[in-house]
């Protein structure tokens, strides 16, 4: 869709693809409706995942994920080598690069930024992974960059940390980096990637601009718009009114509401996200101090595996994910085919008899009124937290507390803000919680969150939550932890991270329920070019690398119909209606307090 | 109770029986004239007859997400007539039990607001000093807050269960009755009879209790059926906002699921209808109840 660049200035709310006026040149511009806001532009302080979507549009990495599998793949680097004993490596960075302001990107940038990391406290929150098993970064010429490792390690391959420039970066010291906005000014914030971050309005969106000194070329769009929307209805209806290309993140029920709209297409993909029933299998610290009030019969395995049959995720992907999603099994999810365990034959089957059967071999007998009970009495009755922001979360919770109920296991449900929730797991003070996490390509994180070390740890008096949520602890995985960390062959390390899997399967500290898949729609009448990563069933945006963004293009043919879609009736009158009773409230609630008392005297 | 039995004379305490008999009979026949409140008590019965009958009509399986039987946002048919929610469940029966909490909250945090509106209403009209002055201040703070902003902040402090609702509600709808109460009492002690009584040395309880009180009742009571009105678009509200009980049906927690589901994207329009249309004529039928009492029980506004 082409729209003219002082519609665009008004701010997006007065974006119209018909107010467009004709102008001199004409701007390519994308629209991406998002929903959630970017919290910063300093990539050492954002965390959430749509502002490590302006950085990796805004900053280009040394390699970069592949589109089709993850794999490593050039970026800034165009090559490197490791040394025998994979502690050395190099990186032979491409000819000519240069920042958008004009001055030349070289190794001293790249080991600037690694450095900055290295040296860094503030700076090692987002990126330290990376780095840690680091000695040393040098430059010996503008194209080549040498690390050396104190321990064999996979993540050489994926070193995903935004490069910075030297020059702009040197005066903003450790001191000034947490306050440090970023915010652009001029031509924008001064970058390497395929598009600069130009404009950037808090709650309401950002735009960037084409970067023509990109290495892979100019992309084929002028202009990226990202607005942000606090409803999932409006950015339904922004799409299909034409006023947004892209929308992510949708609802089930929306989604399908959008397959029939003409010039949309509406695209499942496979997002790299699960969502866990979690348990509470014995918290305590790192150093093995029981913490917390979880009920121990948790600590049992044999009650984690009931529960476990008691679940019916097919239930779960059909009702609360209305279908686009997979049932969930192990904690790498099926997206990543190379590393993810499949149980296969001995997979957990929805089955309240078999889960009855075995709490009974376990010993809790079923009391009077149809809880079991622990051999000591202390009856079967569990908390489960569920996430006040997330629907899915609130109706996952109501299906696993009626199957819970049905194996005479007694659940009180509560939903809370994820802020508290974060809280109560690192002190312990829970038994089951829905939850999810969002997989990397490396799967070293998502391993991580079940090692003993990852476990809450005490400072000065006081319990920090840690990466650890089910307080998981066994040896043997830890050890597999350490081997899988220093395997750099691909297809060993896989065996490795599939054993641990197993492990963790086996054991149950997670009820994995759903892969779900990210459900997005855009405008298929106005831009074609997408890859989906990975192909071909792979998210089309927010990825691993900015493929998407570099290959789109306006369809060429004269734009589709444009005109605003009207909307059903039905649903005009049940929203004017349904919203009558809340609306009136407010007038009502409003009006009440003027309610004039009657004249004191009479 | 100690009455004397067949006493030629009536005795005073007859007296007042038979008066008060006369004056119940021409309050029923005054109301009965007030055709708009006899309707709303009419749909008032049918409401409150339905939300006790909820567990006769629908079974309690039927909120039950794991045991529905129909598919996501299923539209009216047969064996749904008012469709499904996106677990499968019967709107229905959602709406008819929505109904028990919806009136619950509207008539239990009813009753805590007009407690306190009254208690501090009579009080801050009957003691002049500074004790009235300081109530009197006391409701003015409340009213000039925003009720939404106030109810939120208590909301989230306390957490959503149910009975919070009702406090919250309670506790921040009763400065408009407190205000009125005051006016009416301020009325009251100014006519000769409280002066002799207060002459023949009645203290400040009995004053209150035995001559304000019964007076201010009748406003009270009016005020009451208009506050639920206001109680129950108040427990729509926060439901809507997602404060209230998660886990319990009421007509603001279906629509806030419906919303939040994406029932207006899936023209589910008979999801957000049912709660939105019964919040709606329950909340007229009280408003229409409350005007008719006022009328009834308020000598000056009959003339009018």
């Amino acid at each position: 869709m082409v729209l003219a660049a002082a519609a665009l200035m008004l701010g997006p709310l007065v974006v119209d693809a018909q107010s467009s006026v004709p102008a001199k040149a004409k701007k390519v511009t994308f629209t991406v409706g998002i929903k959630q806001d970017i919290d910063s532009l300093n990539p050492f302080t954002g965390i959430v995942a749509s502002a490590y979507e302006m950085y990796q549009l805004n900053y280009e990495t040394l390699t970069d994920y592949s589109v089709k599998d993850f794999s490593a793949k050039p970026a800034l680097a165009e090559s490197w080598d490791t040394s025998a004993d994979g502690l050395t490596w190099t990186y032979h960075l491409r000819a000519g690069l240069k920042w958008s302001d004009g001055q030349p990107l070289t190794a001293r940038d790249v080991a600037y930024t690694f450095n900055r990391v290295r040296k860094g406290k503030y700076e090692q929150t987002n990126f330290g992974n990376y780095v840690a098993a680091m000695t040393s970064v040098e430059a010996p010429d503008d194209r080549t960059v040498v690390i050396k490792v104190s321990k064999p390690t996979p993540i050489m391959l994926h070193l995903y940390v935004y490069i910075l420039p030297e020059h702009i970066w040197k005066d903003i010291d450790e001191k000034k980096v947490t306050d440090y906005t970023n915010e652009p000014t001029g031509a924008g914030i001064v970058g390497s990637g395929p598009f600069l971050v130009t404009e950037h309005k808090k709650g309401q969106f950002v735009r960037l601009r084409a970067n023509p000194m990109y290495w892979g070329g100019r992309p084929k769009v002028d202009e990226l718009v990202f607005r942000i929307f606090n409803n999932e209805d409006s950015l339904a209806q922004a799409l299909r009114r034409g006023e947004i290309d892209f929308a992510d993140d949708l609802g089930s029920n929306v989604f399908k509401s959008l397959k029939n709209a003409p010039g949309v297409t509406t695209f499942p993909a496979k997002s790299s996200g699960f969502d866990e029933i979690a348990m509470n299998t014995g918290a305590a610290l790192d150093d093995g101090t029981p913490i917390g009030d979880g009920h121990p019969a948790l600590k049992d395995k044999r009650v984690r595996v009931a529960i476990a049959h008691a679940v019916d995720t097919k239930t779960l992907v059909d009702r609360v994910f209305g279908g686009f999603a997979t049932a969930g099994t192990s904690i790498i999810p099926s997206l990543y085919q190379d590393l993810h365990y499949d149980p296969g034959s001995s997979a957990y089957t929805f089955d309240p008899a078999e889960a009855d059967r075995l709490l009974d071999a376990a010993g809790y007998k079923k009391a009077a009124n149809g809880i079991r009970t622990m051999p000591n009495g202390r009856p079967l009755r569990f908390r489960l937290f569920g996430r006040s922001n997330s629907q899915n979360s609130q109706q996952t919770v109501q299906f696993v507390q009626g199957w819970l109920k049905d194996i005479g296991i007694d659940v009180r449900s509560k939903i809370v803000s994820e802020d508290s929730l974060t809280e109560i797991i690192g002190q312990g003070n829970f038994d089951l919680f829905e939850w999810g996490w969002v997989v990397e390509p490396d799967p070293n994180y998502q391993l991580s969150t079940f090692t003993c070390a990852n476990r809450s740890y005490k400072d000065a008096g006081t319990v920090y939550a840690n990466l650890s949520d089910s307080f998981y602890c066994n040896k043997a995985y830890d050890a597999l932890f350490t081997r899988q960390s220093q395997q750099v062959d691909v297809a060993a390390r896989a065996e490795t991270v599939k054993a641990m899997q197993k492990m963790l399967y086996e054991d149950a500290p997670y009820v994995v329920t759903a892969y779900y898949d990210d459900l997005e729609a855009y405008r298929s009448d106005r831009f074609t070019g997408f890859q989906a990563q990975p192909s071909p069933h792979g998210s089309l945006l927010f990825q691993y690398g900015t493929h998407s963004y570099r290959t789109i293009r306006p369809v060429t043919k004269a734009a589709g119909p444009k005109a605003a879609q009207s909307p059903r009736s039905g649903l005009v009158v049940g929203g004017v209606i349904g919203g009558a009773a809340v609306l009136g409230g407010l007038v009502f609630l409003g009006l009440r307090g003027r309610r004039r008392p009657r004249s004191e005297v009479e | 109770m100690s009455a004397p039995a067949a006493a030629p004379v009536l005795s005073a305490r007859a007296v007042v029986r038979a008066r008060r008999r006369a004056a119940r009979r021409r309050f029923v026949a005054d109301f009965r004239a007030q055709r708009a409140g006899v309707a709303g008590v009419a749909i008032l019965v049918v409401f409150i007859g339905l939300a006790l009958l909820a567990p006769v009509l629908f079974g309690s399986d039927q909120l039950q997400v794991t045991k529905a039987t129909g598919g996501t946002l299923q539209p009216p048919d047969g064996s749904f007539p008012l469709g499904t929610d996106e677990t499968g469940r019967s709107v229905l029966a959602l709406v008819v039990w929505g109904a028990r909490v919806s009136l619950l909250v509207g008539v239990a945090a009813t009753v805590i607001s007009m407690a306190i509106g009254t208690l501090v209403g009579i009080a801050s009209g009957h003691f002049g000093s500074w004790l009235g002055a300081l109530l009197e201040r006391l409701t003015d703070w409340f009213l000039v807050i925003p009720f939404l902003p106030l109810a939120i902040v208590l909301a989230t402090v306390l957490g959503s269960s149910l009975l919070n609702v009702i406090i919250v509600i309670g506790v921040t709808s009763w400065p408009g009755t407190a205000r009125l109460v005051r006016a009416q009492t301020l009325s009251v002690e100014a006519r000769p009879y409280l002066e002799r009584a207060r002459v023949l040395g009645g203290g400040h309880w009995h004053q209150m209790s035995r001559h304000v009180l019964p007076n201010v009742m009748p406003l009270v009571l009016a005020n009451t059926t208009l506050t639920v009105a206001i109680a129950i678009l108040s427990e729509t509200t926060l439901s809507f906002l997602g404060l209230g009980d998660p886990f319990r049906v009421s007509w603001g927690s279906m629509l806030d699921n419906a919303f939040a589901a994406g029932a207006i994207s899936a023209g589910a329009w008979w999801y957000l209808l049912p709660p939105g249309v019964c919040v709606v004529i329950v909340v007229l039928a009280f408003t229409l109840v409350g005007r008719a009492l006022e009328n009834v029980l308020d000598p000056r506004s009959r003339e009018g």
